[in-house]
């Protein structure tokens, strides 16, 4: 099949499809039908220059969501707005705050963004529509790299400031009375990308909005919150644990979309005893090089950089002897400049640049319009994930495809298995928690440092009052003869708290390969034994780095870039104890609890595995002191379930039911699967019954656990359901994790065991997954 | 369950459980059943307090709406100044603008919202006598009567005189304010002494830190002083229930602080505000006092100091032919010393400027400070990186002649700098090419400075010391020049 004359996505595909090698790891294939825009109507009130400016811009109508989420903006409605990628979202705040500014000069908006990068394309946009509507705005980043002279005028003078989550908290907050003018006058907060404030980091942003509209009340200004997001399972209560406020769900899609075909494709099983199979990237090349022939739009997701280079220089490779269109294939992650990110993009936009191989980089809002064919190596982690890279491809008029090609982990192959439940289904709830206590203290210490608390003032769901004495013992804070609380320390306190991680003592992690070593970031140091030590290697923003060295005492780690074939994987060596139940109800075969618990954990040695394939390639030892964590836990006793059992036999079965266990909760809470430990005793010291621990692996937890004790029943059933479904014969890294001792059948055990604690005791296998699908 | 519900339970009992935690690791004074350690809060304090604070310090209390102050009146002492002359001055204040001298002692260094200024010290002259008045906050809540009082001190028609309070103490104050809701008062207008300091005096300063100013200029030398990073704990501690002896430290130092913005401005105005007077001033001074002209845009007046300048005695200069560096410098050279040259940490060295800068240059310097290194009296030496020479000078003047559109002049002036050759020489004789072809119509002439700048950029190239942007400017301007002359005789 050499083709390189231009051919129709349709007759692309159907030929693919025809292809009895391609076609038959196909396990799923689904038709969306196009469907037409619904548009509702800009209001009466609107500005009239603002609608010329949209109408230059090409934009006559407003979709119904945008119709709905303008009316309630200028309604002074607190609300959420969630459609697909490229639907328009943005233009659900800009309008309103436009018109705001168009009212009133004197007003002011905040925009917050994820990621400085997202920041700076909004203010261009924006400019944009300003221009078009001939009026005078002044819209500006503030963030790193804003230079000092113009940060003054932004100040004094920035109508619109756009900023992200750290800026907002370390520059902006504590000096708030530079900034009286944008407090006082503040009309509109947006939060963009709202999906992406989860787990540590979201809980860390909700203290920092809590902050925001502390300072906002006392200059008295009252604004309106918009967020949006993409599209996840309970963005309305993301909304509302985020702002702390009730939000209006705006979700009425009015986008168009043309017909679309969506494909999970599965790799040939290579050799059925141990479950291999072959790679998900090679696979991925072969589904997107027929459309780039063909000289359709083609983005293929890979899920490291390493991944993405691979691909890229093989679909190069190939087009190259084919005398294909290869130099227009571009790559785009996280290590390359802006400046070149910035021409892919419009190379994108204006069809200059034909394919394009990525992180999930170009997962977020960056705007590169509308594709033919999305390519996805490896399930992104997440339904959310997946949908907003598969979004990616959807012209208006005309008909587009996206593949998922599963790889060989656990978390994939329950995935493509379950095509109703990636496709068809909610996606997941993003957790998280802004009470965990150690990111609630940090806070209130900021908090503090930005305006003494009235006696019985509220941070968050109650008084802070009693936190406020904890602090007080310590001397940073104390109540004064007025009896409000004030700073009184000479520290910094925004200066101690890094957003992106929740302890309250982290390990740098230096960067020495230029010349002038730089922090590259900061982990826990719970984290820090796994992901930072001697030899090991540390991914940031898909860049692979080596640890030279890991200077516990002084909590620094350094590290220099490298291009490895392979990561670490340190073994964790946990002892468990449970200190406090918050919740507990019966289950079957068992207790399902809720609670705290204090891990103990060394880590003593890693491993070396290939990246695609997960093979061992060596090892080496870690020689780092124990450290606690005091966390949130999830965890099931089986009393009922295992009477009788053998207790060799019941060790097997715990630990394959809790790595099945552990895999399908990843999936279910939109989580990395390292946030979530796994502990299992077959005879548990504190309730004498054997037990799986599941707790979260970092200090405080994000409210993860909570929702595990919720969800028992779907975790029971959905491990079950993995065991199941995977062609290995008795256990394989994919499912109940790798065989030990190969005489036993683990994946009998853990399903024995399953079975009396529930599963299939529903009206079917798969009926958890299904009600939640329906939800 | 609604999350509300279960979170403000569960916050209960997980900070419980941490305090049990702390309690067992020794983190925290206090456990779960026992009472804190400290006393809960019991009404007001901040009376005993002010009483305590005001017998130590020979000072009173008073009293405005309930909220205490503790005030210190100081002896007034003489320091005459001449307000006409030093309205003269570049940036000083207007002679019939009352003068208020401010500094503050705060918690901490950053100027945000949760930084204190717990002690505010203010000044003004009644005819030749200067009034001291120090403020000080007995508890956090008693605020509002130090920001009146501040507010009754600073008013419309006055000046703030403050040594670094354009960056520090007044946007601190600023902040206060806006805490409390209102704006700062305002003012006349400010001037802060640090940048004009550093323009005139840096030169012969170690830094330019107020201590260093009495040391260098007033004769002052200030004993048993106060460290300023120590100023925060002293006060937080008082607040804490701890020690108020130390306290008193602070107060002096701050006492101090005040007294010498007073004595400073009489200095510079006897010293420096009419041409006689500054006649014995080191040339550096008087540079430093034309650019500070050059700033308000009195270039007459620049020019009559940088001719003072010119006339005054060269700076002294090493008998051994080395350069002095700046001090600062020199400190971190002797840090750097610790380190022996044959040590790994130490990169190889191969001639040239030493690695990483520093220590001395010439025939007698070893490349990294050693044992020729840096001695305090290096400090006595005009420093090289300040270093006013002849021409220096020469170049300052020519650029001021030109501001003051005086285009010959401007060009002779450049010419002779010129004359001192290397890269200064190269810059000069493009001046002079710009002054001759934009001002005074001489295209010839210009080219002819262009040529010799270029000999001069060329000779710098051989000993590898090449400019590449000069030399791209110059041909570009040669170019332009040759054809320029090409159409003239053309037509």
């Amino acid at each position: 099949m050499r083709t390189y004359a231009p051919a129709s996505t349709r007759a692309v595909l159907e030929q693919l499809l025809e292809e009895p090698s391609l076609a038959r790891g196909v396990v799923h294939h689904e038709v969306r039908e196009a469907r037409g825009a619904d548009h509702g109507d800009w209001p009466s009130w609107l500005d009239p220059r603002i609608r010329g400016g949209l109408a230059k811009r090409g934009i006559e109508r407003p979709y119904t969501h945008q119709a709905d989420a303008i009316e309630a903006v200028h309604a002074g409605q607190d609300i959420v707005v969630v459609t697909p990628t490229a639907s328009g979202k943005s233009l659900c705040y800009t309008v309103p705050v436009l018109q705001a500014l168009a009212e009133d000069p004197s007003a002011r908006a905040l925009f917050l963004f994820p990621t400085k990068a997202l920041g700076q394309d909004q203010v261009a946009e924006f400019g944009e529509l300003v221009q078009d509507a001939g009026l005078e705005v002044s819209s500006a980043c503030y963030d790193g790299d804003t230079p000092a002279p113009i940060r003054s005028a932004i100040r004094k003078a920035g109508q619109v400031v756009v900023t992200n989550p750290d800026m907002l908290h370390s520059a902006i907050l504590p000096h708030h009375t530079k900034w009286f003018q944008l407090f006082e006058q503040l009309r509109v907060i947006v939060v963009d990308e709202l999906h992406t404030y989860r787990g540590v980091f979201g809980s860390h942003v909700a203290n920092v909005l809590r902050r925001l509209l502390r300072l906002c009340a006392h200059y008295g200004s009252s604004p309106v919150i918009v967020c949006c997001s993409a599209t996840i399972g309970n963005p309305a209560e993301l909304a509302q644990t985020l702002t702390g406020r009730p939000v209006r769900l705006i979700d009425r899609n009015g986008a168009p979309s043309g017909e679309k075909h969506l494909l999970l494709v599965d790799p040939p099983v290579m050799d059925a005893a141990t479950g291999a199979r072959g790679s998900a990237l090679t696979l991925a090349q072969r589904w997107a090089l027929p459309f780039l022939k063909a000289g359709r739009q083609t983005v293929v997701f890979g899920k490291s950089r390493v991944a993405v280079e691979i691909m890229l220089s093989n679909l190069r490779e190939t087009l190259r002897m084919d005398l294909g269109p290869r130099s227009r294939i571009r790559g785009y992650r996280g290590g390359y400049l802006p400046t070149e990110r910035r021409s892919i993009e419009r190379g994108l936009r204006d069809g200059e640049v034909l394919g394009v191989v990525s992180t999930n980089a170009l997962e977020l809002g960056v705007d590169i319009g509308r594709l033919d064919v999305a390519v996805l190596a490896g399930y992104p982690g997440s339904i959310a994930a997946t949908w907003q890279q598969m979004g990616r491809a959807g012209r208006r008029g005309d008909v587009s495809v996206a593949v998922l090609v599963a790889s060989p982990a656990p978390v994939d192959q329950y995935v493509i298995h379950h095509p109703e439940f990636v496709l068809g289904g909610r996606p997941e709830e993003a957790r998280l928690d802004p009470d965990n206590l150690h990111v609630l203290l940090a806070h209130i210490r900021a908090a503090t440092f930005e305006l003494p608390f009235e006696p019985g003032e509220a941070f968050g769901p109650g008084p802070a009052d009693d936190l406020l004495a904890f602090l007080g013992e310590g001397g940073q804070i104390r109540q004064a003869d007025d009896g409000r609380w004030y700073w009184s320390s000479e520290n910094f306190p925004a200066s101690e708290i890094s957003l992106r991680s929740a302890a309250p003592e982290n390990v740098v992690i230096i960067d020495t390969t230029p010349d002038r070593p730089r922090v590259l970031g900061e982990v826990d140091l719970f984290s820090a034994q796994v992901l930072v030590h001697q030899h090991a290697i540390y991914m940031h923003e898909s860049t692979q780095y080596h640890v030279d060295r890991l200077e516990w005492g002084e909590r620094k780690a350094y590290v220099h870039r490298i291009d490895a074939d392979h990561y670490t994987y340190a073994n964790r060596a946990v002892t468990l104890k449970p200190l406090d139940v918050f919740a507990h109800a019966p289950a079957t075969g068992g207790t399902r609890v809720h609670g705290e618990v204090m891990v103990a954990s060394l880590v003593t040695l890693y491993k070396k595995l290939k990246f695609v394939t997960d093979e061992n390639v060596g090892w080496g030892p870690i020689d780092l002191p124990e450290i606690e964590l005091q966390t949130t836990a999830y965890w099931l006793t089986a009393e009922g379930a295992a009477v009788g059992w053998r207790r060799d036999e019941l060790d097997v079965a715990l630990i394959g039911a809790g790595r099945a266990i552990q895999a399908v909760a990843a999936v279910l809470l939109m989580v990395d699967p390292r946030d979530l430990g796994l502990v299992s005793q077959v005879r548990s010291p504190h309730h004498e019954a054997p037990t799986i621990y599941l707790y979260e692996a970092m200090p405080g937890g994000v409210g993860l656990s909570e929702r595990l004790f919720a969800r028992h029943a779907e975790l029971v059933e959905g491990a079950a359901d993995l065991i199941r479904a995977c062609p290995c014969d008795a256990g394989c890294p994919a499912c109940t994790g790798p065989r030990l001792e190969p005489e036993v059948d683990g994946n009998a055990l853990a399903l024995r065991l399953l079975a009396s604690l529930g599963s299939g005791a529903g009206s079917g296998a798969s009926a958890a997954l299904r009600r939640a699908a329906v939800a | 369950m609604t999350a509300e519900a279960a979170g403000s339970v569960t916050r209960e009992r997980r900070l419980a459980n941490l305090r049990a935690t702390l309690a067992r690791s020794g983190g925290a004074p206090v456990g779960p059943d026992q009472e804190p350690a400290r006393a809960p809060f019991a009404g007001r304090r901040s009376p005993v307090l002010a009483a305590r604070l005001a017998a130590a310090l020979a000072a009173d209390v008073t009293a405005d709406e309930g909220a205490l102050l503790v005030r210190r009146v100081v002896a007034p002492v003489e320091i005459p100044v001449d307000r006409e002359r030093l309205a003269r001055l570049p940036g000083h204040p207007p002679a019939d603008a009352p003068l208020v001298c401010l500094d503050t002692e705060t918690t901490g260094l950053a100027t945000a919202a949760g930084t204190l200024a717990f002690l505010v010290g203010l000044a003004r002259w009644e005819g030749t006598s200067f009034h001291q008045v120090q403020l000080l906050l007995p508890d956090h809540a008693d605020e509002p009567a130090l920001l009146a009082e501040i507010a009754r001190w600073v008013t419309p028609d006055a000046w703030l005189v403050t040594y670094n309070g354009k960056g520090f103490d007044w946007p601190l104050i600023e902040a206060r304010f806006r805490m409390a809701g209102r704006p700062a008062p305002a003012h006349a207008g400010h001037l802060d002494l640090l940048p004009f300091v550093r323009k005139v005096f840096k030169h012969r300063m170690e830094n330019a830190r107020l201590r260093s100013v009495e040391t260098e200029l007033l004769g002052v030398s200030r004993v048993g002083d106060v460290e300023g990073w120590e100023i925060p704990q002293i006060y937080l501690e008082v607040l804490r229930g701890g020690p108020i002896g130390p306290l008193a430290g602070v107060v002096i130092h701050n006492e101090k602080d005040v007294r010498s913005l007073g004595l400073l401005l009489a200095h510079v105005e006897h010293r420096y505000a009419d041409r006689a007077a500054r006649h014995e001033a080191p040339r550096g001074d008087l540079a430093g006092l034309a650019r500070a002209y050059a700033r308000d845009r009195r270039h007459g007046e620049a020019l009559e100091c940088l001719d003072d300048a010119l006339a005054a005695p060269p700076p002294v200069r090493d008998p051994f032919g080395r350069t002095a560096v700046a001090p600062a410098v020199a400190r971190e050279a002797a840090q750097e010393q610790r380190d022996a040259w044959w040590s790994p940490k130490v990169r190889p060295h191969f001639g040239g400027r030493a690695p990483g800068s520093t220590g001395w240059r010439g025939d007698l310097a070893n490349g990294r400070g050693g044992p020729l290194g840096p001695s305090p009296s290096a400090a006595s030496w005009d420093t090289g990186s300040n270093r006013w020479t002849d021409e220096r000078l020469a170049a300052e003047r020519a650029r001021t002649l030109r501001r003051l559109g005086r285009w010959s002049e401007a060009a002779e002036a450049w010419q002779a700098a010129a004359a001192a050759g290397g890269g200064l020489g190269a810059i000069a004789w493009i001046e002079v090419a710009k002054l001759r072809e934009h001002r005074l119509d001489d295209p010839g002439g210009a080219l002819a400075a262009t040529r010799a700048a270029w000999r001069l950029l060329e000779r710098l190239r051989t000993t590898g010391r090449a400019h590449p942007r000069l030399e791209a400017d110059l041909q570009r301007r040669g170019a332009r020049l040759a054809a320029r002359i090409g159409r003239r005789t053309g037509r």
